[in-house]
Order: structure tokens, then C-alpha cells, then sequence
């Protein structure tokens, strides 16, 4: 029993050193996570799509028109950049993206409102980008609320204050966004981006091993261990894994506390139910990784072979297309990876504050995909000491 | 040993690497078909309906629960939980089992008719930014109809007539059309442009590799021999057969997008298959041009795989890149998904004349050009033969 945790610490260190020789290692496991996550962050530093330009069209030519734009104007969200004479013009503005949606008054508009009849006002929005289709009609609407509450208070006769403000508005609401306050792509998106950097990251990183020593044919996954020491599969598993994952502890604190500290992502989890994720995360993720690296035949194969899975796995945690609505096939499959629910539990403990009871779900699935990947990776390396160690190949290197 | 020399015999041996190499069959062929699968079967329903939310409801009057039964016949929300106090329902927030709570406060149909303006809440879960933004339109409905119910009574009372009723309660209403998408599919948004751009960045590896790979083998001068040491020769043989391959591949997407799922090809198949060939030469070009850039193999194909990630973003098709920093507006020109994202949404999407996008075809054509300046440092990489770890 002893020799075992002698083997594993002896495997570890050399693995250390394996990975610090190696400038392509160096890159996927220390620069990629160090740069990947700043470049995200900065993409979408500027969380929600401000100021998007629209072009009014007011056929109506009246001041209840021009205040009706103002008003929409006022909003945050979009900017009215022009004021075109009539739909062609306006509709060209949008060929050429001069703007991304067009706010129509019809000519009736003053009258109808003066009639007490109800008019309507159209928004045409262009849709490259969902954002600024919301950004318009969001507006618009907000806008024409407005507007609507104070024609109704002159219509139904003013009585005091009290009685006005009834009118405007016989129920009141109010929307609290939860989490996610300022309503922003970053603080939603990033927080998955940056669970899935460290998977992927050991996914590249431990192939990129692999492949070179499948390439050298010097059998180093083995042979390191071979010469002298009689270290088996489980040792070797568990000592390369603990290698990897104890680089990957500091790479994390880059990855889950600094970074969202530097760029204000909501950041409300506890630290230490935030160590009590980390641990079995990445586990099951160098577990994962050592699997699949398997198929790593070439040092440059890596890239070519795992590279577009990182695309498949962000749909896959149920961030964008949201998890409720995934058909359950796909939830069986996504939990194959640990990225499912280390998304899961990140975005619950960081973004939401959950309590480590709260993640007691994940939590679990992460142990269980630890201790499945590790028997998993222990076959594997069995399967590669039987077949390039020089022992079972009766070809012992000479020298050393 | 092969004698054979000249453009055709490079791509006869092109072809026969691919079909016998297992991972051009897995990146090449099998890459981009599951990544289509997954992603139109996940997004099949379009919009996500029946999203799960806790209503709060501690008026339960009938005028409450009438809110709650109309809230409930909306698409895309379920009502899963009638929770009886607040503090329940945010821990079943906090579950992901509801993503939206709505409290209706104590005395609420009592306060409404008395003009007391009592106050609705709506609490949505925005960790998840799509079906926050869905629900919170179907929440935002349901209150300003409640307020449109309560408002028809204190009409009548003041002796308006029900024809009079709706422009007094909604003056002006907006009538909203999300041009060319106005179901506001989100299948039709992303996989438009999430299966290109899983496209372009298989095609920049792999161009990246197909070359490398040979000085890796060290044949990198043996090619040359085949191509009578002409570089072009050497180019075409290599890389048109991928482009045939890659053009396959663009076939089975616009098949399964435009015929399968009926998206918007508002001019047609020929500019969209056009702009398919357009995008993927641009992209080998690009490809040929990191390898001329760095003439060692993995790092050139880091690079590759950093760029076609990185692409899925600065295209801009989630986030608008107008809203990003003005550099990386700039640098996102750089990237030839950028270019067919001009023209998916002008030829397919809108319904443009072709001149609208002529200046994204050509640029596309540009890369192809400004490749060629790169030949005699490929020629240089393969004749020198020398692989670099």
C-alpha cells in the first residue's frame, strides 16, 4: 500500500516535469486560460446593445408625432438617427444598415388620438441580431405606454392626483431581474464560457501529451515509470491526474475568481462552496480528459479532433437554448460531460448564491463522473503499458 | 513508387488520404453532420415553450386566479408551482425549477377596483438571458392586461360606452414585425450561422493539416517533385478536393435549413450556394495563409482552431459586434464567417438585390488573392521538409 502513493507521487513529478518541457502543453494549460477568458470578457465587456440607430417615418407631420418620437428617442436603448420622408427612403436606410429598425406613425396619427379612436404605430426591425429587434420594440412600446397613460387620464375627465394616477395605471408591476441585473450578455453567457475553458483547455493539453508520446515511440507514459519501478495502470492514472488537476487548482483561481472580479460578472457565490465544486470539476474533468485522449493518435491531432466539440458543449449545458426546454435525449448526453453540470453548478453557486445543498445534485453527478472516468482512464493507460511498454514488447531500450 | 505527376494525379492521391484517414473522415465528415443533428434536432421547437414559473398568489380572489389561468394559456409559460409564500418560490428559483415568479400582492382585486394601485411583481431568472427576456414578455402581457380588466370596470362606471372602451384604455398600440423572421425562430437565428461558422473553422484546421501533415510524414518534397516543383500545381491538387468535399458538406446544411426546416432563401439557391463556395475558398485561403505565417504545423494549427473559435463570436450574430469595442469591430473584418454573415442575411434572410452584397463576395475573393502571396513561403515549408514539434 505504501509503494502505491510512493508511485503516485513519483508519478506526479515526473509528469511535471513532462509538462513543463513541452511549449505546446505549456500554452493549452497555462496561456490559453490565462488570455482566453480576458478576450470573452472584453468581447462582451458592454453587456446589453445600446443606442441602436432607428429611422422614424412620420406621416402624420404633427406635434403629438414629434413628441411621440422624442419620447421613443429618450430611451436609452435606441437612437433615433433620422427622420425619413417616406417608407422608401426609410426602408434603404435599412438595406444599407445605416439603421437596424424603422418606427412608421401612420398620417391619422394626431387625429385618431384627438377622435379618441385607437392608432397604431409600427416598428419594422431587421433580424440579424435578436437584440436589436428587443431594443426597438422594447421602446417603442415603453413609449407608446406612456403616451397612451396620459391621453387616458385627459380622456376620462382629471379628478385629483390620486384619482389620475388610477387611471394612468389601475394595477402597477414592476420586473426585478434576478441574478443578472443589468440584463447583460456577459454576466450570462461568460460565466459557462469560463467552466468550459478549463474542460476544454485539459482536453488539449492532456492529448497533446499523448499524441507526442504516440508520435516519438518512446513510450513515456509507461517507460518513465518503467525503468526500475513497477508502477501499475491505477497508480499511474491517479498520479498524471493529480498532476494535472493540482496545475489546475491555480488556473481556477484565475479562471473563477479573479476574472469575473476584474470585469464586474455577478459574483455573489461563497468561496468555499466554490472550493467544494472545484475539486470534484476538475477531477472529472482530467478523468474525461485522459479518456478521450486516447483517440489523440498525433501530437497535432488534438486540435482537429476536439476542437468544434467546445461549440456542441456550450449548447449542451443548457445556457442558451435553456435547459428546461431541451429535449431529454439531449440532457442524457450532455450529462456525459462534465461540463454539463459543472455549468450548472457554477452558475448556481456564483451567478445565484446557491448553498452547497442547493448543488447537491451536481455535486454528485460531478463524483460519480470522477469515479467512472478514473476506472475509464485506468484502462486506457492498461491498454497502453500492454501495448508499448517495453516489458510486455520484450524490447527494453538500452542506456539510462 | 508513384511517378505520376501533374494536378490530377496530387488529387487522386488527396482523396485516397482522406477516405483513409480516420480523422479526416471524423472532421471532415463526421464533425459537421452531428454537430447538424444535435443542434436542429435541440432547437427543433423554434422557441422554447413551456417554460416553468411560481406564482405567489396571496390575494387568491377570482380575480387573481383568472390573472394566473391567462398567464397560464400563454406558449411559452407553464405554471408549475402555485407557491404559497415568496420565499419558497426563490428556492425553487434557486432549483432551476421555475425560471420566474409572480407575486400578486394581499387585497389585490379589492385594491385595484378601489383605484388603491396595488402593485404586481414579477421576479425572472436572467442567469439564463433567453428565457428571461421570453418570459418576462409574457409576464409584462399578463400585467398590463390585468390593469386593462380592472380599467374596463372603472370605465364603464364612468358612463363610457364599450365601443369607446379600447382607445381609451390603449390609446396606441405597436404592431411589431421582425422582418424575414416573424415567428422570431431562434433555430432559424443560430443555426444559420452556428453551422458555418462549425464549417469554416473545420475548414481552416483542416487546410492547416493537410499541409502539415505531409512535411510531418516528410514527403513535403516528394509533393513538390509531383507537381513538377510548381507550387500552384502542388495547391491545387491538395486543396481542391477538400473544397469539393467542403462543398458536399454545404449541400447536406442548406438542404436540411432551407428545404427541411423552410428558413427564409428569399433569392434563391444560387447567391446562398455561392456564398457557401465564397466562405469556404476564403477560408482555406486563410488557412494557407497561417501556415505561410507560421511555418510549423501546430502552431498554425493553435492559431487556426484560436481564430475559428474566437469567430463565433465577433461575427456578431448573438451579440451585435456594433455594440463591442470599435477594435474588435475592425478586427472581426478579418474573418471571412464575418463576410458571409453580410451576405446570409442580404440574400437569404432580406431578400436583397445581389448588388447589396457584392462587396462581401469580393472581399471573400480577396482572401483567395492576397493567399497567393503566401505560395512561395508554403513552397519553401514543403521543399524544406522540415517539421518542427
Amino acid at each position: 500500500m505504501k509503494k502505491f502513493f510512493v508511485d503516485i507521487y513519483y508519478v506526479w513529478w515526473n509528469e511535471l516535469k513532462v509538462v513543463f518541457k513541452d511549449p505546446a502543453v505549456i500554452l493549452l494549460f497555462f496561456i490559453v486560460p490565462l488570455a482566453y477568458p480576458l478576450i470573452y470578457a472584453y468581447i462582451y465587456n458592454n453587456e446589453v446593445a445600446q443606442h441602436v440607430p432607428i429611422v422614424a417615418v412620420d406621416d402624420s407631420r404633427s406635434a403629438k408625432g414629434r413628441e411621440f418620437i422624442r419620447m421613443v428617442d429618450a430611451s436609452p436603448d435606441v437612437n433615433v438617427v433620422a427622420r425619413a420622408a417616406n417608407m422608401e427612403e426609410a426602408r434603404e436606410m435599412l438595406r444599407r444598415e445605416e439603421v437596424y429598425s424603422i418606427l412608421y406613425l401612420p398620417n391619422d396619427f394626431s387625429k385618431r388620438i384627438g377622435r379618441t379612436e385607437q392608432v397604431p404605430v409600427f416598428v419594422y426591425a431587421d433580424m440579424s441580431s435578436m437584440l436589436f429587434y428587443k431594443a426597438s420594440v422594447l421602446s417603442v412600446t415603453e413609449a407608446s405606454l406612456k403616451m397612451g397613460a396620459d391621453i387616458r387620464v385627459s380622456e376620462m375627465e382629471h379628478g385629483t392626483q390620486a384619482q389620475d394616477e388610477a387611471s394612468m395605471q389601475a394595477v402597477k408591476y414592476e420586473w426585478i431581474p434576478f441574478y443578472n441585473t443589468p440584463n447583460g450578455f456577459a454576466s450570462f453567457f461568460v460565466p459557462a464560457v469560463l467552466i468550459l475553458i478549463i474542460q476544454q483547455t485539459l482536453v488539449l493539453g492532456i492529448s497533446t501529451l499523448v499524441g507526442t508520446h504516440n508520435d516519438r515511440k518512446t513510450f513515456t507514459v509507461a517507460s518513465l515509470v518503467a525503468y526500475g519501478k513497477n508502477v501499475n495502470a491505477v497508480g499511474l492514472t491517479i498520479g498524471k491526474a493529480f498532476c494535472y488537476s493540482s496545475l489546475y487548482l491555480i488556473v481556477s483561481v484565475w479562471i473563477l475568481r479573479v476574472i469575473p472580479y476584474i470585469f464586474n460578472l455577478p459574483q455573489i457565490g461563497d468561496p468555499v462552496t466554490i472550493m467544494a465544486f472545484v475539486f470534484p470539476y476538475l477531477l472529472a474533468a482530467t478523468f474525461f480528459s485522459m479518456t478521450i485522449s486516447y483517440f489523440a493518435s498525433q501530437r497535432e491531432f488534438s486540435m482537429l479532433l476536439f476542437t468544434f466539440t467546445s461549440v456542441l458543449l456550450i449548447f449542451l449545458t443548457g445556457i442558451s437554448w435553456p435547459w428546461t426546454a431541451m429535449p431529454g435525449a439531449l440532457k442524457a448526453i450532455a450529462y456525459i460531460f462534465p461540463s454539463t453540470p459543472g455549468v450548472h453548478a457554477f452558475v448556481k453557486i456564483n451567478t445565484m448564491g446557491a448553498t452547497l445543498y442547493d448543488v447537491g445534485f451536481e455535486i454528485t453527478v460531478l463524483w460519480i463522473q470522477t469515479l467512472f472516468y478514473c476506472v475509464l482512464a485506468s484502462l486506457m493507460y492498461r491498454w497502453w503499458i500492454r501495448n508499448y511498454d517495453p516489458r510486455f514488447k520484450g524490447q527494453l531500450v538500452p542506456g539510462k | 513508387m508513384n511517378t505520376k505527376t501533374g494536378i490530377w494525379a496530387i488529387a487522386k492521391r488527396e482523396f485516397r488520404r482522406m477516405a483513409s484517414s480516420k480523422i479526416c473522415i471524423w472532421g471532415i465528415v463526421f464533425a459537421p453532420i452531428f454537430s447538424l443533428c444535435l443542434l436542429i434536432y435541440m432547437m427543433n421547437a423554434g422557441l422554447p415553450t413551456k417554460i416553468p414559473i411560481a406564482v405567489v398568489d396571496l390575494d387568491n380572489s377570482s380575480t387573481s386566479r383568472a390573472l394566473a389561468r391567462q398567464l397560464d394559456a400563454f406558449a411559452k409559460t407553464d405554471i408549475a408551482f402555485k407557491s404559497l409564500s415568496f420565499r419558497e418560490a426563490r428556492e425553487q428559483m434557486e432549483r432551476w425549477e421555475v425560471y420566474a415568479v409572480l407575486t400578486i400582492p394581499r387585497d389585490f382585486s379589492k385594491d385595484a377596483t378601489s383605484g388603491a394601485q396595488p402593485k404586481l411583481v414579477f421576479y425572472t431568472n436572467n442567469a439564463f438571458l433567453i428565457s428571461g427576456s421570453l418570459l418576462f414578455q409574457d409576464l409584462k402581457t399578463a400585467c398590463v392586461l390585468a390593469s386593462a380588466s380592472v380599467g374596463l370596470k372603472t370605465a364603464e362606471a364612468k358612463g363610457i360606452t364599450e365601443s369607446q372602451i379600447m382607445p381609451v384604455l390603449q390609446p396606441i398600440t405597436v404592431e411589431s414585425h421582425a422582418l424575414s423572421n416573424p415567428w422570431l425562430n431562434y433555430s432559424l437565428y443560430l443555426n444559420n450561422m452556428v453551422l458555418p461558422g462549425i464549417l469554416q473553422l473545420i475548414v481552416l484546421m483542416f487546410t492547416v493539416s493537410a499541409l502539415g501533415c505531409e512535411v510531418k510524414a516528410g514527403e513535403g518534397s516528394k509533393l513538390m517533385n509531383m507537381g513538377g516543383n510548381s507550387i500552384w500545381k502542388v495547391m491545387c491538387g491538395k486543396l481542391l478536393p477538400y473544397t469539393a468535399v467542403y462543398m458536399l458538406i454545404a449541400l447536406l446544411f442548406m438542404s436540411i435549413l432551407y428545404f427541411y426546416n423552410h428558413f427564409p432563401l428569399n433569392n434563391g439557391f444560387v447567391p446562398m450556394l455561392a456564398g457557401y463556395f465564397a466562405l469556404i475558398i476564403a477560408t482555406q485561403a486563410l488557412g494557407v495563409i497561417l501556415l505561410g505565417i507560421f511555418p510549423n504545423y501546430r502552431l498554425a494549427l493553435s492559431t487556426a482552431s484560436l481564430i475559428g473559435i474566437l469567430t463565433f463570436s465577433l461575427t456578431g450574430f448573438s451579440f451585435p459586434i456594433q455594440a463591442m469595442d470599435s477594435c474588435l469591430y475592425a478586427i472581426s473584418h478579418l474573418l471571412p464567417l464575418r463576410h458571409f454573415f453580410r451576405i446570409y442575411v442580404d440574400q437569404a434572410l432580406n431578400g436583397l438585390t445581389i448588388g447589396y452584397s457584392a462587396y462581401s463576395y469580393a472581399i471573400l475573393l480577396c482572401f483567395v488573392l492576397l493567399s497567393f502571396l503566401f505560395y512561395g513561403r508554403i513552397k519553401d515549408f514543403l521543399s524544406e521538409n522540415k517539421y518542427e514539434e
